[in-house]
């Protein structure tokens, strides 16, 4: 006898219920996408486990939505994927629902980044499109903050040498306060940046800081920012407020020496211009 | 029978050798069936004495706080640690947290790559900081630098990836007994001048004892070491002149831009007098020193050849277990208002290193267990890991509250000075290397300042644009692949926990990306703006 006949019980049922779990595949097809594990792979930047979440199903806005985006974050990024992207966000952003509005500001979001010669005029016309249709939608107003980077920093405007008045256009067209706030912070870094005068860049940086919520990294160094910034530009008494804060925040930090210097600096001035004023 | 005798013996030997094998392999392998069913690897370069000891105290307590978790230690040498790190990340088989620095040369695009972000943990107070002082902390924040550095170089401003095991200064340590008998004193130098005055005390002394000790034990590493020190002391005024953003502080991308826009080269004077002050003090180290890797300025040092050894504090747990003298930790003698050379550029002190954390380790993107991981991260840099890595390395701690042993107390430096950015010779792998390649111009036989600035004003625009254009690489990398992570958490986002989650996340996520972006384009308007590289 080569195997035995009669095996014991337990393997038997085991056997049992293993291939009816094979066959019920069959019976019943197979299991519906779960298109919230894609996202949770895309997430997470685990692109292969979305493309296999999403499987061949293509039959929802969403799925369609959801493979495009992910051929588009595909390693290595290549011309073909994101053409591929393109066409399917092209069709998705003909409807009129968030995933129309997503679907638009990935589009630009190509044109901007992901393509090997980005085209960044396209870009910026793709942004402009979305905002004027669905003004308040959250990738519009996204859009209008990335437009205003482009406008800021790679845009040509031979009409405008100053590069922060259209960037500063756009402030008004935005609603929502937390990308008010990173626009304003932008206009100030860019200001900084382009050499504009102190006193017309402050009040962007004071501006993103009163609206709050600034990561924990830049918020460190917009708080040193503003004071110093403030000290060269004579505006002593915010200076000193900015620089106070500083030290109560971050007692241990390595900057305190410094800060600490150019409180005394503020102080030593705002003392003088009070004795002068008393004169 | 004689040959029946043989024959048993080597059947003896051969049965012998099989026991002893069997028996090497049955107690120094892994286990077939592991005894816990996760396991994380963490993988490091400090090989000194010292460190591995501090991290197996905390992997020893961390594995009986988790009994699930087997943590193993990786000491990969530093010689083939960037080789060892490319290879292993590219083939998705590295360690789960790896240590990695931004001077490393040619590996400065890994973070964007292949480490995840750990911004979102760093904001919420570490949980095995539980019942302490630093209970309600944000993790950030228990950090003694709020992590200074790991956010300096971070290919996606806003974010961080790394968190830091110590706080690194750089001192000069003394061989106490033999400054007794060169100097008949026990003074140790308080001002550059004054060491000066010492290293020609010690000429007579080797005259008079026929015993040639230098004042300065002698390598590459060393030098270089002292010359970053050097250089941040007499550029700092320089580098507050060119600060425009006013943070006083200054990002390596903004000097590397800064040197694009002609705000400081090597030929000016402060530069010069850093440079300068090198050669002074490189006359008293040993000929042919250039040749020669720290090992042996070590070894230099340790057999009584040179009074003096400047290096980190990341050599003073091996100096102190090998000499057979006392060894004192001084703080580098900085030059004075009214020292000769440079005098003219100084401010005020500069801050020598102290409060700087660094041994930045990094949660790797593809590892197998993140959670755990991440978990491990926490501990080993919460009070309680923190001591244990302390009083096992000799090494400070990076995270603040923890107790510093007194034989490591003279290591920490008082917040006393001015911090601005990296010294000039460290802002980008292309430029340290160039930086490195050339100092034989300064240093060797027929080297000059003259020399060596003309050398690397002729290459280094060409260094600073590659290292420019590296950052801007790097970041482009995690922009992009952000777009679509974006949409998924958007998708994600509802009125349920996981939904309020990724509502949080795409927020963060979208603010720091601006960030970031508009950085990028700051460091694009620059190359452009800045015209051809000679």
């Amino acid at each position: 006898m080569l195997y035995p006949v009669r095996g014991p019980r337990l393997v038997r049922r085991l056997t049992l219920i293993l291939l009816i779990t094979a066959l019920s595949g069959l019976l019943f097809g197979a299991a519906p996408v779960k298109l919230d594990d894609a996202w949770r792979a895309l997430s997470d930047g685990r692109d292969r486990d979305a493309l296999r979440a999403i499987g061949n199903d293509r039959s929802t806005r969403a799925a369609q939505l959801a493979y495009a985006a992910t051929v588009m974050s595909q390693q290595p990024a290549i011309d073909q994927n994101m053409r591929e992207a393109e066409a399917i966000f092209i069709e998705l952003a003909k409807g009129d629902d968030a995933i129309a509005d997503e679907a638009a500001y990935l589009r630009a979001r190509l044109w901007q980044l992901h393509y090997f010669t980005p085209d960044l005029a396209k870009a910026a016309e793709l942004y402009t499109e979305l905002a004027a249709r669905h003004p308040q939608s959250h990738w519009a107003q996204l859009g209008l903050v990335k437009l205003g980077l482009l406008k800021l920093y790679a845009l040509p405007d031979p009409a405008s040498p100053d590069r922060l008045a259209p960037a500063e256009a756009l402030l008004a067209r935005i609603h929502e306060p937390a990308l008010q706030r990173d626009l304003h912070l932008q206009i100030g870094q860019a200001g900084v940046v382009l050499r504009q005068p102190l006193r017309r860049l402050i009040p962007h940086l004071v501006a993103a800081d009163q609206i709050g919520g600034i990561g924990a990294t830049a918020y460190e160094d917009l708080v040193i920012q503003i004071g110093e910034l403030s000290l060269r530009a004579g505006l002593l008494e915010q200076a000193k407020v900015y620089f106070t804060r500083y030290l109560k925040e971050y007692p241990a930090a390595l900057r305190t020496f410094a800060v600490r210097k150019r409180l005394e600096e503020a102080e030593r001035q705002l003392a003088l211009a009070a004795k002068e004023g008393g004169k | 029978m004689r040959f029946a005798k043989r024959g048993w013996i080597g059947l003896g030997i051969i049965i012998g050798g099989y026991l002893v094998a069997a028996g090497w392999v049955w107690t120094h392998s892994a286990p077939l069936i592991p005894d816990r069913p996760v396991t994380i690897r963490i993988a490091h370069w400090q090989v000194e004495a010292g460190p591995p000891d501090g991290m197996d105290a905390v992997i020893k307590r961390y594995e009986q706080l988790n009994p699930r978790v087997r943590v193993l230690q990786q000491l990969i040498p530093g010689i083939v640690y960037k080789q060892w790190m490319r290879t292993n990340l590219a083939s998705g088989s590295g360690a789960d947290i790896i240590e990695w620095g931004a001077w490393l040369e040619g590996v400065r695009d890994v973070p964007a790559r292949y480490f995840e972000p750990v911004t979102e943990a760093l904001g919420q107070p570490n949980p095995y900081n539980k019942g302490t002082v630093l209970e309600k902390t944000p993790w950030q924040k228990t950090f003694k630098d709020n992590l200074q550095g790991s956010r300096n170089d971070s290919p996606d401003p806003g974010q961080i990836f790394g968190v830091t095991m110590t706080e690194c200064s750089v001192r000069l340590f003394c061989n106490r007994q033999l400054l007794r008998e060169a100097t008949g004193s026990e003074h140790v130098p308080q001002t550059f001048d004054e060491m000066r005055k010492i290293f020609l005390q010690l000429d007579a002394y080797s005259q008079r004892t026929g015993h040639r000790v230098m004042g300065i034990a002698g390598a590459k590493d060393n030098a270089e070491w002292l010359l970053q020190y050097l250089l941040m002391d007499t550029t700092l005024g320089l580098n507050f002149s060119i600060d425009d953003s006013g943070m006083l502080s200054m990002y390596n991308r903004q000097v590397l831009a800064a040197y694009l826009d002609g705000r400081w080269n090597w030929s000016r004077p402060e530069v010069r007098a850093g440079l300068e002050l090198l050669r002074d003090v490189g006359r008293h180290m040993k000929p042919g020193f250039l040749q020669l890797q720290r090992d042996e300025a070590t070894r230099e040092f340790l057999a009584g050849d040179a009074l003096f050894i400047f290096t980190g504090t990341w050599d003073a747990t091996s100096l102190k277990r090998l000499a057979s003298f006392e060894v004192g930790a001084l703080r580098f003698p900085q030059p004075a208002k009214d020292d000769p050379i440079a005098g003219p550029y100084l401010i005020g002190r500069f801050q020598d290193g102290g409060g700087v954390t660094a041994m930045a380790m990094h949660l790797t993107k593809n590892s197998a267990h993140k959670a755990e991981a991440l978990d491990f991260m926490r501990f080993m840099t919460s009070l309680e890991g923190q001591q244990l890595f302390t009083d096992g390395s000799g090494w400070l701690p990076a995270t603040l509250e923890v107790k510093i042993p007194p034989a490591i107390q003279s290591f920490v430096s008082p917040l006393d000075g001015y911090t601005m950015c990296q010294p000039y010779s460290i802002i980008g792998s292309t430029v340290t290397m160039e930086f490195e390649r050339n100092l034989h111009l300064l240093l060797g036989q027929n080297g000059s300042v003259d020399r060596y600035v003309a050398e690397l004003d002729r290459v280094m625009p060409a260094a600073v644009r590659a290292d420019l254009q590296t950052e801007v690489s790097s970041t482009l990398i995690t922009l992009r692949a952000q777009d679509a992570r974006m949409i998924a958490q958007a998708r994600l986002s509802g009125p349920t926990q996981e939904g309020i989650y990724h509502a949080g996340q795409r927020a963060l996520m979208e603010s720091g990306q601006t960030l970031a972006e508009a950085t990028t384009m700051q460091m694009m308007r620059q190359l452009k703006t800045a015209g051809p590289a000679e």
